[in-house]
């Protein structure tokens, strides 16, 4: 296949970083006045797996030696501790960012010991897990305001943790980040199809948060609607995507004969 | 509760279980899933071109966690916002749990054979349209099994976790359970059912899955016929066990009625591994004598 | 603002505890036989599944049982004593059951292609390996290398769960903490049995496999990552309390 040119990976970064953390902070801000702006983290979300997803692709490529689920629930797992114990600190506007930094911080660190004291020698592995953890963080933090309305801590743990939504957002929100390198495993992978099967994956998760939301009916429909919409956009773009990489896709047929097959 | 009841409805989540172990393992025949993926994914690059239905969605662990998951969000959305009874919540749970699984599988298809294109892998749609629905189907199943066993646990034996987290968490424990045993019978068996039997996978024929079936090409269809004689209940009998034994423990020792209770359900459970123990050196001492020794001693080498 | 300096200083034991439980979670995963992809195709002795995934399902075992026995009785020693059973159950249903697959399914013994003799049952163990494969099956040996890492996964975990929820001055029967809790110990669960994946990469036997003289590195790296985990967990847990309405 032609070499297609790549996204550069800061790109994505800035991508992941400033639209996740613009979601969130346009969703906190905007929620109290009319419940129907938690959309914003919904789409802070997005922004977030697509950046987790193309980390993963990279990371994976040098070969972990353990599975690609694996990173994925590290990532989410660091996301989750972060995200309440920021909460936790009880201070307003700073609490998302402070769960961002922190998940940021535990990244580093869980991937500075994995290559000194486990002795990895993927190159990328500190700034993978880094970057892993914060695009799992804002993950949580989008969809948990899209399901609870808000940011406040005790809001988060009643409508988000002991219903136990948590863990939907936990497991939706990590295959949206390594389902799409697992899926298009192979030497053909191209990034642009990994991408977009991330946004469609992710627009799953956001519509079953606004399923699950308790923001009022007009969240729950409008963010509902948002993720259906993005669901179907991707999956257009996925499927073009397919047809173009494949190498045949037909209706019916047998194997190939052994002339095709030279 | 009344152990009477909590026997009841420990009998009623052993026998849920056990069709949730079942209807796992047959899901990951048809879509050849996990393990035995892998020989599936290699086949082509060592020219083996197939029509098997190449899904791979992170693992089964990751993968039966997820829909039980879904299903177990949708299913308390009902029950909790929209005042539905649980009997219809847990069904329209396991619907949309079962159209997202839909979505993953054909996505995974779709991009690991867009991404074998250089083996001139061809994508069949006709293949994605007919067994879509019957790994929705068995997924449908995992899912409702596994609410109604963390549905029980947590409204009727009193399990303080949260039902979506419990969800979670079987739906860990199911992919865990039906990886580790019904894959090996599509894995070792099914797969290469062309080479000799008894014996493991000689690594020379690593990617030669049997492509060619009783008549016609072979499909995931035809596995999971297989592999529903024996590799689907046994599996259901594993996730069953595990789900009933860890329970039952807690059932007849009530730790709530003291530290005595509590200590002899720990050792109850510590008799129950090492008589399973037990049964796993039995069989591996009637293995040896029955089917004896590939190789002689001095050397020689009986083909396997 | 929460003073987090005092709350660290006051539950110093219970970082502790969740800092051990991290440790005994990370030397756990080198007891589980772990064939991976290979095991499925009966070409490489252990269970079938990937290292980090046969963990978690034991562990995760473990966790459901210890909430289940800390909403009733709030010992230690029974709590975490539940906690290791009920892993070490889950491996012990697993493996029997593959054990039949091998046996009856494929048509193989359960034998290691690591040690000429099985340590336990001083069995001969190359004669009985097929062509071309690493071993199959679930020797004995391999069998009480699993319980152990079993009981002791299950060991580590339960006493996570046990000392998160004792930092909290809410009792152990309000929801709320049950729910923050257990999803801290899954997430932290998982972190713990991804580090010694790492220091594993691949396929380990059990203890009688030389890969299994590793073990120190994970220790030591799950017990650094632990301690800031812990610390983070105990922070949130704790002021849960100092909350309205929960």
């Amino acid at each position: 296949m032609t070499e297609k040119k790549m996204i550069p990976p800061n790109t994505l970064l800035a991508f992941g970083v400033v639209g996740g953390l613009a979601g969130v902070y346009l969703a906190y801000f905007l929620a109290p006045m009319n419940p129907i702006f938690v959309f914003f983290g919904a789409l802070g979300a997005v922004c977030a797996s697509v950046w987790g997803a193309d980390v993963v692709r990279r990371v994976a490529s040098y070969g972990l030696g353990t599975g690609v689920p694996s990173i994925g629930m590290l990532a989410l797992g660091m996301g989750i501790i972060a995200v309440l114990f920021g909460l936790s600190l009880g201070l307003g506007p700073a609490g998302p960012l402070v769960a961002f930094i922190t998940s940021c911080v535990i990244g580093a660190i869980i991937g500075i010991i994995s290559k000194k004291v486990v002795g990895m020698t993927i190159p990328i592995m500190v700034s993978a897990t880094t970057e892993i953890a914060g695009a799992g963080a804002l993950l949580i933090l989008g969809l948990s305001i899209v399901i609870a309305g808000s940011l406040d801590f005790g809001v988060v743990v009643t409508e988000v943790i002991t219903t136990g939504f948590i863990m939907m957002i936990y497991i939706a929100g990590g295959m949206a980040m390594l389902h799409p390198h697992n899926s298009n495993l192979g030497p053909d992978e191209t990034q642009d199809r990994l991408l977009a099967l991330s946004a469609e994956k992710a627009g799953i998760a956001v519509v079953l948060s606004g399923f699950a939301s308790v923001a009022g009916m007009g969240a729950i429909a409008v963010t509902m609607l948002i993720g259906l919409f993005i669901w179907y956009i991707f999956w257009g773009k996925y499927y073009g995507f397919v047809k173009r990489d494949a190498y045949k896709v037909i209706d019916v047929g047998m194997l190939p004969t052994e002339e095709e097959m030279q | 509760m009344e152990p009477l009841i909590s026997m009841g409805v420990l009998a009623l989540i052993g026998a849920a279980a056990t069709i949730a172990g079942a209807s796992e393992d047959l899901e990951s025949d048809v879509g050849s899933q996990s393990n035995a993926n892998s020989q599936v994914q290699l086949a082509p690059q060592m020219g083996y071109v197939h029509r098997i239905y190449n899904k791979a969605i992170a693992g089964e662990p990751v993968s039966n966690a997820l829909m039980c998951t879904i299903g177990a969000t949708g299913a308390l959305v009902l029950i909790k916002h929209f005042g539905f009874s649980p009997l219809f919540a847990l069904v329209i749970g396991s619907l949309i749990a079962a159209m997202v699984h839909g979505s993953y599988s054909v996505t995974a298809i779709m991009g690991r054979e867009a991404s074998q294109a250089r083996f001139k892998q061809p994508i069949y749609l006709d293949l994605i349209r007919s067994h879509t629905p019957v790994i929705m189907a068995f997924a449908f199943l995992t899912t409702f099994s596994v609410m109604i066993v963390s549905y029980l646990m947590v409204y009727s034996l009193m399990h303080p976790f949260p039902f979506v987290l419990l969800c979670f968490l079987w739906g860990v424990v199911v992919g865990s359970v039906g990886s580790a045993t019904g894959d090996v019978h599509l894995g070792a068996e099914r797969q290469f059912q062309a080479t000799e039997f008894g014996a493991g996978l000689n690594a020379s024929q690593s990617g030669n899955i049997v492509r060619k079936a009783e008549s016609g090409l072979r499909n995931g269809i035809d596995n999971l016929w297989f592999c529903s004689k024996f590799g689907g209940p046994m599996t259901g009998v594993s996730f069953g066990m595990v789900v009933f034994l860890g329970t039952w423990i807690l059932v007849v020792f009530d730790p709530a009625e003291g530290n005595l209770e509590g200590w002899l359900s720990n050792i109850l459970g510590l008799v129950i591994v090492i008589v399973l123990g037990i049964w796993n050196w039995h069989i591996e001492k009637e293995t040896r004598e029955k089917y004896g020794p590939y190789k002689e001693d001095k050397g020689e080498e009986v083909s396997a | 603002m929460i003073d987090i300096v005092g709350l660290i200083a006051s539950n110093l034991i219970w970082i502790l505890a969740i800092v051990i439980g991290g440790t005994f979670i990370s030397i756990s995963v080198h007891f589980i036989p772990v064939g991976g992809a290979p095991a499925a195709m009966a070409q490489a002795t252990g269970i079938g599944t990937g290292t980090v995934m046969l963990a978690a399902g034991a562990g995760i075992a473990g966790i459901i049982a210890a909430g289940a026995v800390m909403a009733v009785n709030q010992n230690i020693w029974v709590v975490i004593g539940a906690a290791a059973v009920g892993a070490a159950i889950m491996l012990a249903a697993t493996m029997i059951v593959a054990t039949w697959i091998y046996a009856y399914g494929v048509g193989v013994m359960p034998v290691s292609a690591k040690v000429k003799y099985d340590p336990i049952t001083k069995y001969r163990q190359d004669l009985y390996v097929s062509q071309g494969t690493e071993g199959h099956g679930i020797p004995t040996v391999a069998y009480v290398s699993a319980s152990i890492g079993g009981l002791l996964g299950g060991l580590g975990a339960g006493l996570a769960y046990y000392a998160l929820m004792k930092v909290s001055t809410l009792p152990v029967t309000n929801l709320n903490l049950v729910a923050v809790v257990s999803t801290f110990t899954i997430g932290f669960f998982f972190i713990n049995s991804v580090i010694p994946s790492y220091n594993i990469v691949g396929t380990i036997e059990g203890f009688h496999d030389p890969k299994f003289k590793k073990w120190p590195k994970a220790a030591i790296a799950s017990f650094l990552a632990s301690i800031p985990l812990g610390i983070l967990a105990v922070v949130a847990v704790a002021s849960l309390a100092s909350v309205g309405g929960l």
